[in-house]
């Protein structure tokens, strides 16, 4: 089960509002490489995770993503708190708010609604922890993106932290790659699915 | 930064120190420095929690706190000036 500790992971306190930047960032709470597909993904392929490492690894990443998509929601939430419609409408906000009002939607920043489509859970730890290393990747790329659009030292603060999170994440998941082939046939990795063809696991 | 704010960060920050031990230690579950750190680093974080829990109310729920767990600020409230 899960517990809920009533504090972000990294604090969030932006002064000044900002639609436009809401606009691009909310693509990290729902968009192909964003926090909620991280950890949908990783708490999802921990079940089929055959080494205890992994079970951990897995387990622990993806609920740090939800931790970091708490710090996303608080972001776009503090980024269009008090907005007047013109502001709004200058900003280019006009679209989301005719769907979600100042509401924090996953979604991404082009528009299209949040999509398991974006993710895979192949039950297969050389496929799985690849796609995850690709995932870190993709993430960081993001974030690297949003920093270039982003003045507000406010909100670049946050951003930062959750970059450099993904460069964690990328070093942790690469080496329990290296676990994993360990433990496999060094001259053929694909021999045999430890998540499936147990009974070819050694003893 | 109000007082509750500093001590706020000084908690998180000793947490990280602890959650960053403990992913490393995932992937090196026999680095025996690492368990020391991090076992240093949550002594430090369970002080400042306990600290805070004292001053500024619950961080996780219990049956106890129920009017306090749910008083403002939550996570994503601002706290700064214009709160």
């Amino acid at each position: 089960m899960f517990s809920y500790e009533k504090k972000l992971q990294y604090p969030v306190n932006i002064k000044n509002p900002n639609p436009a930047l809401a606009k691009v960032i909310i693509s990290q709470y729902g968009g192909p490489d964003g926090e909620l597909g991280a950890s949908l993904r990783y708490l999802s392929q921990r079940f089929s995770m055959p080494y205890p490492e992994l079970k951990g690894l897995l387990t622990d990443v993806g609920v740090e993503e939800l931790g970091h998509l708490e710090m996303i929601g608080a972001i776009v939430y503090q980024l269009t708190r008090n907005l007047s419609i013109d502001e709004i409408k200058k900003a280019g906000f006009d679209a989301y708010f005719t769907d979600h009002t100042t509401g924090v939607y996953p979604t991404a920043a082009s528009g299209a609604p949040y999509s398991a489509f974006s993710m895979q859970v192949k039950g297969d730890v050389i496929a799985d922890l690849h796609e995850d290393l690709a995932a870190e990747q993709k993430a960081r790329v993001t974030y690297d993106n949003l920093l270039r659009l982003i003045d507000d030292p406010d909100v670049r603060d946050p951003i930062k932290f959750l970059r450099e999170r993904e460069v964690v994440h990328f070093q942790r998941f690469g080496e329990g790659l290296r676990i994993a082939t360990d433990k496999l046939d060094s001259k053929n990795f694909y021999a045999f699915n430890p998540s499936f063809d147990k009974h070819c696991n050694k003893r | 930064m109000n007082e509750r704010e500093k001590l706020l960060k000084k908690l998180s920050a000793a947490q990280f120190a602890v959650w960053e031990l403990h992913l490393y230690l995932d992937t090196h579950p026999c680095d025996q420095n690492a368990v020391a750190l991090c076992k240093k680093h949550s002594e430090e974080a369970e002080m400042l929690r306990q600290e805070y829990t004292q001053k500024y109310g619950a961080l996780k729920v219990d049956c106890y706190n129920t009017a306090e767990w749910l008083s403002d600020p939550w996570p994503w409230d601002i706290t700064g000036s214009d709160c």
